[in-house]
């Protein structure tokens, strides 16, 4: 239910990184400030999305969704995602409002048998959700000021140059530190190492297939493979829409239960 | 315990067999596809009863087909058609097609079913529906006070989801959106009835059952009553006579928050039981007599107000729901056994023989069979508020949900107890947990009804299991019981059950 957050997780990403290559002589905490700054500079999205969940034993299940998303110049952000597929979900669709003046979203279901939409707690961010391998927590918006940067190295990786930063929280809630791999030449992100709260290798994320949407670098193939328990979901990105002029009538309830 | 149906697997495969026809089928649809969105599934459902005593069913199959059709930007048409092969129903002899608008017993097998089927027009500032529909009103789970629009098919009981059981109607909706407040308005023209299960099937009520026998504490002995279920007597088709619903919705800080009003009749059954006494002379010499009873179980309609109100917030991990309702001019159904009693009284048997010798001598000895009609006032209408809560809780991949709710007559008469309330009290709580698996393949269930006022409970585990996103197995157990056998859900203690469900999706 929270899959646009994956959707959006990716345009953070894909941005987030963006100036590092210009950057070299920023400290890591100023790169990723910056980054931040440029995280959002899409006013509106929509994209189709394909989710793979695959088992230990290669079984694939595969999810189909469209995405919207919506900044406004306040900080705020409005998502909707309607399930397309499976048939026993088709229309089922998961609204989302952030604020930077609250601390929680505020979120809605609708699931199309009951006909009735309804208000949920954002719940347990460091939870898998709907049985991916991401975290309510690795969906969302991250706060820079809550973790610490350190610009480890550079490192050749699959024949692209990186950057190695490491994100380390001020106050652990989900992970010890995550480590990200960003291409020094076009400054997208490669790599991403996730370590528990216990300090052990958990899982690691790549982004590939990065396509440029008006102006914005896009990757549209991630993929989250979780070392531990030898699961992975794989997301593939397509038409992908930035500012068409996303009409806020979208993100309403209105349109959950019309599902168009 | 004892295995009744033996085509329970087979029927299980025989779903499975048919689902790759089914896929060649879709596959031939695929311009009409462009057009139409079409989806469904197919089940099967089989169960295996736990108790002698309950009426035998067979498997039941299911075959649902959803189309919706987008009608350019102004709208949308949607239609949702099930047919259905119903294990439950015993000697169909309706001999119709489809599921009637007009019927409590529709004792039809198999049938067609219109579950709903509507145009949809939208507009810049609002959206109107018109056809067969269900609404959807309230925040709490399965028991809505203010849903009112749509009746329910309780032919399983109530055991079934809320969104089974429901019966679309032919009506209006029209719903008005303004940046102060959401106006929703529903406006069905004539009352459509709940349905039942016919009175010898597995999940006829028993409450609703006519008395072996009416006790006389006389010398006649107890009289052997014969159960008539009548069907229902509807209304006019007047303007008066049709249901009308308004909800005013709006989103504050926070809280959804709805108030709501309707005005039609209720959703429940209540029900008279006019009896026909037959005393027939058998010897006129030694003047023996025989008396009998022909019990006709009556539905009844009553139109009531209801006001209402709902909301739901979030607080730190919770989801909080409720839900109050205030009916005005319910009616309530008294206990049959209790109403047959007090008006089989000495005095009233004594007059009834008098009438009778009468009668008998007046004819000149010829009218030696006699009808008399007992019609004692089975309803009471009583103003009655129902409310409740709900705490939701989602923590990953667990989700437990648990509500209170109650109804409360102020004027509840203890001299006259009816069905389904104790003392002007009838308090549920109820439970569900979920919790999933194997990257949610696999789903583990547990729901829970209890009531304080007649001890009676529901316990409902089950299992679903994905094998692909096509095809889905369910394995639940039901378990019923209680203090008080004519209690709602007591009332079905021999209904124990496991049940298997095979479901295909397309």
């Amino acid at each position: 239910m929270k899959y646009y957050r994956v959707l959006m997780a990716v345009f953070v990403l894909s941005v987030m990184f963006w100036p590092l290559a210009n950057a070299e002589e920023l400290s890591a905490y100023q790169i990723a400030k910056k980054s931040e700054d440029l995280m959002n500079q899409a006013r509106d999205t929509q994209a189709e999305m394909s989710m793979i969940l695959v088992n230990k034993k290669g079984d694939t299940r595969q999810r189909k969704l469209m995405s919207y998303g919506k900044n406004y110049d306040n900080g705020a952000q409005k998502a909707l995602i309607v399930f397309e597929s499976p048939a026993d979900v088709k229309g089922t669709s998961f609204l989302s409002w952030s604020s930077p003046d609250k601390d929680e979203d505020e979120q809605w279901l609708y699931l199309p048998a009951l006909q009735r939409v309804r208000q949920i707690s954002t719940g347990g961010k460091g939870e898998s959700f709907m049985g991916t391998e991401f975290t309510f927590y690795d969906m969302g918006n991250r706060n820079l000021e809550d973790e610490n940067f350190t610009l480890l190295k550079e490192e050749e990786i699959e024949g692209e140059t990186c950057y190695v930063i490491e994100a380390v929280p001020k106050e652990m809630k989900y992970y010890s530190k995550v480590i990200t791999w960003i291409r020094k030449d076009s400054s997208m992100p490669l790599k991403m190492d996730f370590y528990d709260k216990k300090g052990k290798y958990l899982k690691q994320g790549m982004f590939g297939s990065i396509q440029t949407i008006k102006g914005i670098k896009t990757p549209t193939h991630i993929e989250m493979h979780n070392v531990q328990n030898g699961r992975k979901t794989i997301i593939e990105l397509s038409n992908i829409q930035y500012d068409t002029g996303l009409n806020d009538d979208i993100f309403t309830q209105r349109y959950m239960k019309r599902g168009r | 315990m004892k295995i009744r149906h033996a085509l329970t697997i087979p029927a299980l495969l025989a779903s499975l067999a048919i689902a790759p026809t089914a896929v060649a089928a879709g596959e031939g649809f695929d311009k009409l596809k462009e057009a139409v969105s079409i989806n469904g599934y197919l089940e099967s459902n089989g169960i295996y009863a736990l108790e002698d005593s309950s009426p035998d069913e067979d498997p039941s199959y299911m075959f649902e087909l959803r189309l919706k059709s987008e009608l350019g930007s102004w709208g949308m048409f949607t239609a949702i058609v099930q047919g259905i092969d119903d294990g439950k129903v015993i000697d169909a002899d309706n001999g119709r097609l489809i599921n009637e608008f007009d019927a409590i017993y529709q004792d039809k097998n198999p049938f067609l079913n219109i579950d709903e089927a509507y145009l949809d027009i939208y507009t810049d500032n609002a959206d109107f529906r018109i056809g067969i529909q269900k609404f959807a009103w309230g925040r709490l789970d399965e028991i809505n006070p203010t849903d009112n629009l749509n009746t329910e098919d309780l032919t399983q009981a109530s055991l079934n989801e809320e969104s089974e059981r429901k019966i679309g109607v032919p009506a209006l909706k029209a719903n008005v959106y303004t940046d102060l407040i959401n106006i929703e308005l529903g406006w069905v023209p004539r009352y459509v009835p709940y349905r039942l299960a016919t009175s010898e099937e597995r999940w006829f009520p028993p409450v609703l059952r006519a008395p072996d026998t009416i006790p006389t504490g006389t010398m006649i002995g107890d009289i052997p009553v014969t159960g008539i279920y009548e069907e229902i007597d509807l209304p006019a088709f007047t303007l008066d006579n049709s249901e009308l619903g308004i909800r005013a919705s709006r989103y504050i800080a926070g809280w959804d928050l709805s108030v709501s009003y309707f005005r039609g009749y209720d959703t429940m059954p209540v029900y008279t039981v006019p009896t026909e006494l037959i005393i027939n002379l058998e010897n006129i010499l030694s003047f023996d007599t025989a008396v009998d009873a022909l019990a006709h179980v009556t539905p009844k309609l009553h139109q009531m107000q209801v006001f209402g109100c709902d909301f739901s917030t979030t607080y730190g991990p919770f989801t909080i729901r409720g839900e109050y309702a205030y009916f005005d001019g319910k009616y309530y159904t008294r206990k049959t056994e209790d109403v047959l009693a007090d008006e089989i009284t000495l005095a009233k048997q004594q007059d009834i023989m008098e009438e009778f010798l009468r009668e008998l001598i007046r004819s000149g000895f010829t009218k030696t069979r006699q009808t008399f009609l007992l019609e004692p006032d089975f309803e009471l209408q009583m103003d009655s508020m129902k409310y409740g809560i709900g705490l939701d809780y989602i923590h990953g991949d667990t989700t437990l949900s648990g509500q209170l709710i109650q109804e409360y007559i102020p004027d509840y008469d203890s001299h006259k107890p009816i069905r389904f309330n104790d003392g002007g009290y009838d308090t549920i709580i109820t439970l569900a947990l979920k919790q999933y698996f194997l990257q949610n393949t696999m789903e583990a269930n547990l729901d829970m009804i209890y009531n304080f006022n007649f001890k009676y409970y529901l316990v409902r585990p089950w299992l679903a299991y994905n094998f692909s996103d096509s095809i889905k197995a369910t394995l639940g157990l039901i378990w019923l019981g209680g203090e008080d056998e004519y209690s709602l859900i007591g009332q079905y203690e021999d209904n124990d059950q496991v049940y298997a469900k095979l479901r295909y999706s397309f």
